[in-house]
């Protein structure tokens, strides 16, 4: 092997990790909720802002067509 | 938070995304119903209109030759408003229209692509070559407003606006012919 290639052992992503099952278990039932909130908070202002511009802006300024 | 211990993360993770699609399905079938219902009871709609005009002889003949610009009303009532969109103006340079009745603004170009929108309101649409741009609707407030240019068109594209000047009702008054002119201040 070449001198200037890194060895497995190097490679943070290769290898055995030191995470055990019962933590990666409990942060897989934590983890979704969290990603929920997230995404539900940035889509919940996201069709507010929509329905505002919509009912208070789009609707009063007449019909079209 | 019901009990989930007994669930496998993999399906907890599982109910989560089909919790997530279910509320953006409800999402999604929301806005939707929302265009829907406003177009079916407040006659709101994108304009779409096809309509093919010859660009080459539109102001020697026809509907929008130059006696024919403007606002008119017809004997059954209906109000059109016949614009001409060229570079870089707008003719008529004023039009008049009345406050709260539905109307008809028809636009043709005799050039290049041209696009038109009055200011405070929906109407909003392109003017292409060769078509009748169409838009219906109605005015909800008086005063005059701005109808600019929007699609640019040319060294003078700034320079290309004209007014529309919404009247009151008891104001809108057509001559013997139908014609309705801007009032001048």
């Amino acid at each position: 092997m070449p001198v200037d290639q890194p060895r497995a052992a190097d490679n943070p992503f290769e290898g055995p990790d030191d995470i055990d099952e019962a933590a990666l278990t409990a942060v897989l039932r934590t983890v979704p909720l969290g990603a929920a909130v997230l995404a539900g908070g940035a889509v919940a202002l996201l069709v507010l802002g929509y329905l505002i511009i919509y009912l208070l802006i789009f609707l009063p300024r007449g019909v079209v067509g | 938070m019901s009990d989930r211990s007994h669930e496998t993360p993999e399906r907890w993770v599982l109910h989560t995304e089909l919790l997530w699609a279910f509320g953006v399905g409800v999402l999604v079938a929301a806005t939707i119903s929302m265009i829907v219902f406003t177009a079916l009871t407040r006659n709101i709609n994108p304009p779409s209109n096809v309509e093919r005009v010859d660009p080459k002889t539109l102001h020697l003949s026809g509907e929008f030759a130059e006696q024919n610009l403007g606002t008119v009303v017809a004997a059954d009532g209906t109000i059109t408003a016949r614009i001409i969109a060229t570079q870089f103006m707008f003719v008529p340079h004023c039009i008049a229209v009345p406050q709260g009745r539905l109307l008809t603004l028809r636009f043709a170009s005799p050039d290049v692509i041209h696009g038109i929108l009055i200011t405070g309101t929906n109407v909003n649409t392109m003017v292409v070559p060769g078509y009748v741009a169409q838009v219906h609707t109605e005015f909800t407030r008086t005063g005059e407003l701005l109808m600019p240019c929007h699609e640019y068109c040319g060294l003078g594209h700034s320079e290309m606006w004209a007014n529309v000047q919404v009247l009151p009702a008891a104001e809108f008054k057509p001559d013997r012919n139908g014609r309705v002119t801007c009032a001048q201040h």
